[in-house]
């Protein structure tokens, strides 16, 4: 059996590398989806994470215990408390990062031995910070002694800078407990040995900052514990204070949910739940599940239609299987072998391709996974950011999900007969005939339906991103009608394709030579039997252009409102101290920052003063409306802002200019009119947070202003969506400087064209800037950009785009190669009769042309056709709250040459393979062929 | 018609290689067929006369010796020039179904006289349709291959071969899917083209029955020629 199948292998073997190409293609396609949407989830919360840390400057996977225990005997809390860590991170199942572990007596007036006058009025905390050494440098002084206490008995103890310089403590002083013995009943005695800070300044170590550990001094650990607990642990009130810190990066997406439920029950049912608090990591958790539902429906949603491409394929490939096999088949029957032993025979050959196949596409599909996550944009990808693949329970199911389909579709063709083939061998059955489904209308059919759902989904377009506000994920109605749209779409033009085609027969009818003559008449007769191959390469190429300008412009749109949003490289708002009197209330002035010192940011093009109050007031207390007002200098201003003439009813600039011409003049958000009944000209009055009015001129409304968000959408506690009007006020900065005396600005910064936002961090610091507010529009494009749901969105319809091409280029090349094949006999008649090799050449260009290139166009057509219809719809649900601007179709020629350099290097491959084929074709041998 | 031969086969010896050897398929064949001749190529299967026929037909090239059609030598002729002799003046009926699926009776006959160069007119039309009912096939101009009987198929095969008025028709085994009646109906279409449009015709057949007809007969056996 063995033999004959390795036999049979061997004989079909070109037969038989195409299907193992396409169970490798499969299994990669199929395992690449899991394994992406697992890596891009564990990125996603790692993401999470590091967002955390570098907003709130903190370790986003701790929990901190607190316990007191006040002269417990036995001490079993402490003791209870100390085997805390360890628990957490074994039930967890997480890597301990660092234990914070302070264990502290209460703080108490302590003496000096010098008698110093000034140390009198100390009081002081004796602690001991387990593993603090590894921690820490040295400014001054030394570090413990082996024994942690000197020669006469005190306790050595190390003290930081704060407590240094606030509390006046020197090195190699001695000082005395006033009320706290040691355990021998004497006095407690303490050595500072040296001072400490923290070994770095991000070190995330320190739960309580060397700079608040003002009032504490640090003995080693084993001496406080050896004298205060242990034996004497019940003379004592010790707080102890542990933090255990575990490995972020390790936390895989798939351990959230049971780390989740793990944390759940240290807090609400352990025996430490009444001491335990703050896990900033499960606040993480929520909101990462709550992305997670949006984004995994949606990727899901996204690659069903390249798996629904794949499955077709095979269905294809089974039947043409069959073809081959019908004749081969039935001389094994005749032999006398047993149905049975047939379908065992192509069930292990199916079994040594699939499982090849699977060994080969597995790695194949953790690479495929891999440049999934460095998609960029649509068919762009940067390998500089790559994903961290592995394999997962989910992929392994799909793998054998996969093999077991393939398997299936290779065993198959062996007992059943399946009618769909790339090739319809019965010719009669093409000839004329319309197809079942041109007769049923399908095609129309499909279009009405998918097109119903466009105008139901366009009605409630505001519905739509309200839902999506609220935390749905895409409704998949809506993808599978823009789908539908594309299949009905081309099916109607494979309806009126052949009339096409004979239009242009009859046009040319006098001039057509031999080869084109014959090629029409072959398109017109038996162009049916290519309707499927066409249909998948139609539906592959208006996919591809689909997806791309749906990748296009979400990113586009995203990246144009945060700039927008942002309005310029770089606010700095900083701290304005308001001066009090002396009775303690405020003046209304402030200290005046120094605003010269802004020379010094080299890395700035420009920088301009700006008043923006975002509580203004205009009207009186009933009717009052609260508004933004900001206070610009119009020529500053402009040169470093910008918005774009499609949003304005003018120029940017010509609004600017005319503020500029009126002193005491203001630009209105539109609403100021439509709502309000403002109008140009109108005198205006209104107030800023400190009630200091200014009465101003009208000179113009404007729908959109650099930061300006005309609507604010947003849900409400009980879940529903809400929007509310904003309102801003733009007036001259000299003139409300003028109204408002000294007042709190932002200063807007235009940075080089080689600065980073890194240089004007790190110039904040040089300068010691107290910061209020700090907006930077390179990191929020890198946020906007980096965004899972743009990333996933963009990779997986890069990864069925390119799974398509594919499978359209073998499915294309299977067909041509067959339908050469078949027509042997008639080239070789031709051959004889005088038709020269470029005849035929020209005869099969023309069919390439009639069925490949015009499906191409078609392809084309559709896919820009479906991108109008459906992508305005079909980004709702990539809209985000803070969407100010009106969403664009946005295509980009450069996406559209990408696409069309791989579909013409697709065509350009099977047509070489073509005329290989066709110059190893030999006249003679055909002609033989005929004769057997 | 001159007098000249239309075909001259001159000392035509084919060697092919074979596994471990050679296999000399003709061995110095000569013959002379003139112009307006129903010759017959006879010999059993394997005798050679599928190699003499596309030797002649410069489907393939001799070992040693040459063949002239119409006095002009083909050995040195280049692919394209024979190509273009055989799409002008030349006429191949083959054994098996030969005709374009794709195209009706009519269209698989006007195609041979596309090829030829001949354009399209009102005189085509009818040269098409005179062709076919000449053999038989008048009433059955719009019909598909896939609709016809081999029979059929075949007379609009050998309608094809003499429609754009080739000097010489070569006739590979026609009749070897027909039954003896069919046989003998295409035999006398064939013999009726020579007296009729002056056309030589070689054909080669196995079948006795059928050498009555011939005004020649060249025989092979193991790739000799037997008879003159």
């Amino acid at each position: 059996m063995l033999g004959i199948m390795l036999e049979k292998m061997w004989h079909k073997k070109w037969m038989n590398v195409c299907l193992l190409l396409g169970c490798i293609l499969l299994t990669a396609t199929v395992v690449s989806f899991p394994i992406y949407r697992a890596a891009a989830y564990n990125r996603m919360i790692n993401d999470e994470f590091e967002n955390y840390i570098s907003t709130e400057g903190r370790w986003p996977t701790m929990i901190s215990a607190t316990v007191v225990s006040r002269k417990e005997k036995g001490g079993s809390t402490l003791k209870k408390m100390d085997e805390f860590p360890g628990g957490f991170y074994d039930r967890l199942k997480v890597k301990e990062t660092y234990t914070f572990c302070e264990l502290s007596l209460s703080s108490t007036p302590i003496s000096s031995e010098t008698g110093r006058g000034d140390a009198k009025a100390l009081s002081i905390k004796l602690a001991a910070i387990g593993d603090m050494t590894d921690h820490i440098k040295l400014l001054a002084g030394e570090l413990y002694s082996e024994a942690g206490k000197t020669e006469d008995g005190a306790i050595e103890v190390l003290i930081s800078q704060s407590c240094m310089v606030d509390k006046g403590l020197l090195i190699n002083e001695y000082f005395t407990f006033d009320d706290i013995k040691a355990p021998d009943g004497k006095a407690l005695r303490v050595y500072v040995k040296g001072v400490y800070d923290s070994a770095d300044e991000l070190n995330y170590f320190w739960q309580i900052k060397p700079e608040k550990l003002n009032d504490t001094i640090l003995c080693r650990e084993d001496v406080f514990r050896s004298t205060f607990m242990g034996d004497n642990v019940g003379r004592y009130t010790i707080t102890s204070y542990i933090v255990p810190m575990f490995d972020y990066e390790s936390v895989k997406a798939t351990d959230v949910d049971r780390i989740y439920a793990d944390t759940k029950y240290y807090m609400e049912e352990s025996p430490f739940k009444s001491v335990l608090k703050d896990a900033p990591y499960v606040k993480i958790f929520d909101d990462y599940n709550k992305k997670l539902t949006r984004i995994s429906a949606t990727l899901i949603i996204l690659q069903v239609p390249v798996l629904a491409m794949l499955a077709a394929f095979l269905f294809m490939i089974s039947g043409q299987m069959y073809e081959m096999e019908k004749s081969e088949i039935s001389v094994i029957k005749s032999r006398g072998s047993s149905s049975g032993q047939i379908i065992r025979l192509y069930f292990y050959q199916g079994l040594v391709l699939t499982l090849t196949g699977a060994v080969i596409g597995m790695p194949l599909g953790a690479l495929f996974a891999k440049v999934l996550g460095s998609t960029r944009n649509f068919l762009e990808f940067d390998f500089s950011q790559s994903l961290n693949v592995s394999y997962t329970k989910e992929s392994l199911i799909y793998a054998l999900a996969a093999i077991a389909v393939c398997l299936l579709s290779i065993t198959i063709p062996s007992f059943k007969h399946s009618k769909v083939t790339i090739v319809n061998l019965k010719q009669s059955n093409a000839l004329k005939k319309k197809s079942w489904w041109e007769k049923l209308f399908i095609d129309i059919l499909l279009l009405g339906v998918s097109l119903y759902g466009f105008y139901s989904f366009n009605k409630n377009m505001k519905d739509l991103s309200g839902a999506v506000m609220s935390g749905e994920s895409l409704d998949p109605l809506l993808y599978i009608s823009s789908s539908l749209f594309i299949v009905g779409a081309g099916m109607f033009f494979l309806r009126i394709q052949p009339h096409l085609v004979s239009l242009v027969y009859k046009i040319g009818k006098k001039w057509w030579g031999p080869a084109s003559h014959v090629s029409f008449m072959e398109n017109i007769k038996n162009g049916r039997k290519q309707q499927l191959i066409m249909l998948f390469l139609i539906m592959t190429i208006s996919l591809g252009m689909y997806h791309a300008t749906v990748a296009r412009t979400i990113l586009d749109n995203a990246v144009e409102n945060t700039e927008y949003l942002d309005a310029t490289d770089v606010i700095i708002k900083e701290v304005w101290t308001e001066i009090t009197d002396r009775y303690g209330s405020y003046t209304g002035d402030y200290i005046v920052p120094d605003y010269s010192k802004y020379n010094t940011l080299t890395a700035a093009k420009s920088y301009t003063r700006v008043f923006n109050e975002a509580k203004g007031r205009v009207g009186s207390n009933s009717d009052a409306i609260s508004t933004q007002i900001l206070g610009i200098n119009t020529k500053e201003f402009g040169a470093q802002t910008m918005v774009s003439k499609e949003f304005l009813e003018k120029h940017y600039y010509e609004y600017l200019n005319d503020l500029a011409v009126v002193e005491d003049g203001v630009l209105l958000s539109r609403n100021f009119n439509t709502k309000m009944g403002y109008n140009v000209g109108d005198s205006i009055i209104f107030s800023n947070s400190k009630k200091k009015p200014a009465t101003c001129k009208i000179v113009g409304f404007f729908d959109y202003f650099p930061s300006y968000a005309p609507m604010t959408n947003g849900l409400n506690p009980d879940g529903t969506a809400f929007s509310k009007e904003n309102y801003l006020i733009v007036a001259n900065y000299d003139y409300l400087a003028k109204k408002w005396g000294t007042y709190p600005y932002e200063v807007w910064i235009k940075l080089n064209d080689d600065a980073t936002a890194m240089d004007v961090y790190n110039w904040v610091n040089e300068q010691k800037l107290s910061v209020k507010k700090y907006e930077n529009r390179e990191l929020d494009l890198k946020a906007t950009m980096g965004d899972p749901l743009l990333q996933g969105t963009n990779g997986v319809l890069t990864m069925g785009f390119v799974v398509t091409i594919v499978l359209c280029a073998v499915g294309y090349l299977i067909y041509w190669v067959m339908s050469i094949r078949e027509r042997e006999l008639i080239f070789g008649v031709l051959r004889a009769t005088g038709f020269h090799k470029g005849e035929i050449f020209h005869m099969l260009l023309n069919e390439q042309v009639f069925s490949g290139v015009l499906s191409i166009f078609a392809g084309i057509g559709i896919g820009k056709l479906t991108s109008k219809l459906f992508v305005p719809i079909l980004q709702q649900a990539y809209s985000s709250e803070n969407q100010a601007l009106p969403m664009r179709l946005i295509t980009v020629a450069s996406d559209m040459y990408r696409l069309y350099g791989v579909i013409a290097a697709v065509m350009i491959a099977v047509l070489l393979v073509l005329v290989f084929i066709l110059f190893r074709m030999n006249v003679t041998k055909a002609l033989k062929l005929g004769e057997e | 018609m001159s007098n000249e031969s239309v075909i001259k086969v001159d000392g035509v010896t084919r060697v092919f290689p074979v596994p471990g050897g050679e296999f000399t398929a003709l061995k110095g064949i000569n013959a002379e067929v003139p112009a307006g001749t129903f010759a017959i190529l006879k010999g059993r299967s394997g005798s050679g006369k599928t190699t003499l026929m596309n030797i002649i037909g410069t489907l393939d090239d001799p070992t040693d010796g040459a063949v002239y059609l119409n006095g002009t030598p083909i050995k040195n002729m280049s692919e394209h020039e024979r190509e273009n002799l055989r799409r002008r003046d030349c006429g191949f009926v083959f054994q098996s179904v030969s005709l374009i699926p794709s195209l009706n009776a009519f269209q698989n006959v006007e195609f041979s006289m596309r090829m030829a160069g001949i354009k399209p007119s009102k005189e085509r039309d009818k040269r098409v349709e005179e062709c076919l009912r000449l053999v038989g096939l008048g009433n059955r101009m719009n019909h598909m291959p896939s609709e016809m009987s081999g029979g059929e198929q075949q007379r609009v095969a050998i309608a094809r071969s003499f429609a754009h008025s080739p000097k010489l028709i070569l006739a590979d085994e026609p009749t070897a899917e027909l039954d003896s009646q069919m046989a003998a109906k295409v035999t006398e279409i064939f013999k009726e083209m020579t007296r009729k449009e002056g056309i030589t015709i070689l054909m080669t057949t196995h079948d006795v029955g059928l050498m009555g007809a011939a005004d020649m007969i060249i025989e092979l056996e193991n790739g000799v020629r037997i008879n003159g």
